[in-house]
């Protein structure tokens, strides 16, 4: 698939089909998502894929962000111990942006391999660490909900007018 | 005896609109009332399938609110004249008790 379908055409999908999604391609997923950039190759991150039915309701239950019944979840983790000790208070900051975009790596490569994915930012983060019983130094940032799309959502609008050009308002 | 589907179904949506309360103090003022929706709609699914004459009235009411709750995210006027109408229906049936 050429980037540019993938970029311009990749939608969230909030509805899933019953099938099954392999788990070799999440596994491929989950490899596309490591190798997005990160700030000085700390790689502040940890990832959880998820396809357990009674955890994907549990989480689901705690996610008021998460709509649909997605066959499986990835759970994308800010590993807060590494950022901080590899780079200092501003570890946070770019933590959260490595993760933001590993999670685009990873939902441009489940589109590329036909599957839908909805990142979700609303949900308990205290009661996720419950559910996943992962250590308080992985801050989970998002799940991603994937799954085959059962819909073919329409693009949204986008705001042009807020591009420039060497400078602001140009 | 005890409906164990229907107290699993209500204690899940207890989980649903606790986590969106503490949720909602820090997410966009439109969450709220999509929230309230989602939640009537989620209650809906748990409550249509029980004999208490209000079934069918579960059912059409979930299935207007699936239709548009999205549309929170594109056209909020659609959204809110969506709201009135679920009002209306609630408030009708309310009448014909």
């Amino acid at each position: 698939m050429e980037l540019k379908k993938a970029l311009f055409e990749r939608r969230s999908i909030r509805s899933f089909s019953e099938k099954p999604v392999e788990k070799e391609l999440i596994k491929d997923i989950l490899t596309a998502g490591i190798y997005a950039p990160t700030a000085g190759n700390i790689q502040p991150w940890a990832f959880i894929g998820i396809s357990d039915p009674e955890i994907i309701n549990k989480i689901r239950v705690i996610s008021p962000g998460m709509l649909g019944h997605p066959k499986v979840l990835i759970c994308v983790f800010s590993d807060q111990k590494k950022a901080y000790e590899r780079a200092g208070k501003g570890g946070k900051t770019l933590a959260l942006m490595d993760c933001a975009m590993a999670t685009q790596n990873i939902m441009l490569r489940a589109f590329d391999l036909g599957l839908g994915t909805c990142v979700v930012r609303s949900f308990n983060q205290v009661a996720a660490h419950e559910i996943l019983g992962t250590p308080d130094y992985l801050q989970p940032e998002l799940f991603i909900t994937i799954g085959y799309p059962a819909e073919n959502p329409d693009p949204p609008s986008r705001n042009t007018g807020i591009i420039y050009w060497e400078e602001y308002g140009k | 005896m005890i409906n164990k589907e229907l107290y699993r179904g209500l204690f899940e949506v207890i989980g649903y609109m606790l986590t969106s309360a503490r949720g909602l103090i820090d997410e966009p003022q439109l969450y709220g009332p999509f929230r309230l929706i989602d939640g009537v709609s989620r209650l809906c699914t748990i409550l249509e399938k029980e004999e208490s004459g209000y079934g069918v009235f579960f059912t059409k009411l979930k299935a207007k609110i699936e239709k548009k709750k999205y549309t929170v995210m594109s056209d909020v006027d659609t959204f809110v004249g969506m709201m009135d109408e679920l009002v209306i229906d609630f408030s009708h049936k309310m009448n014909a008790k």
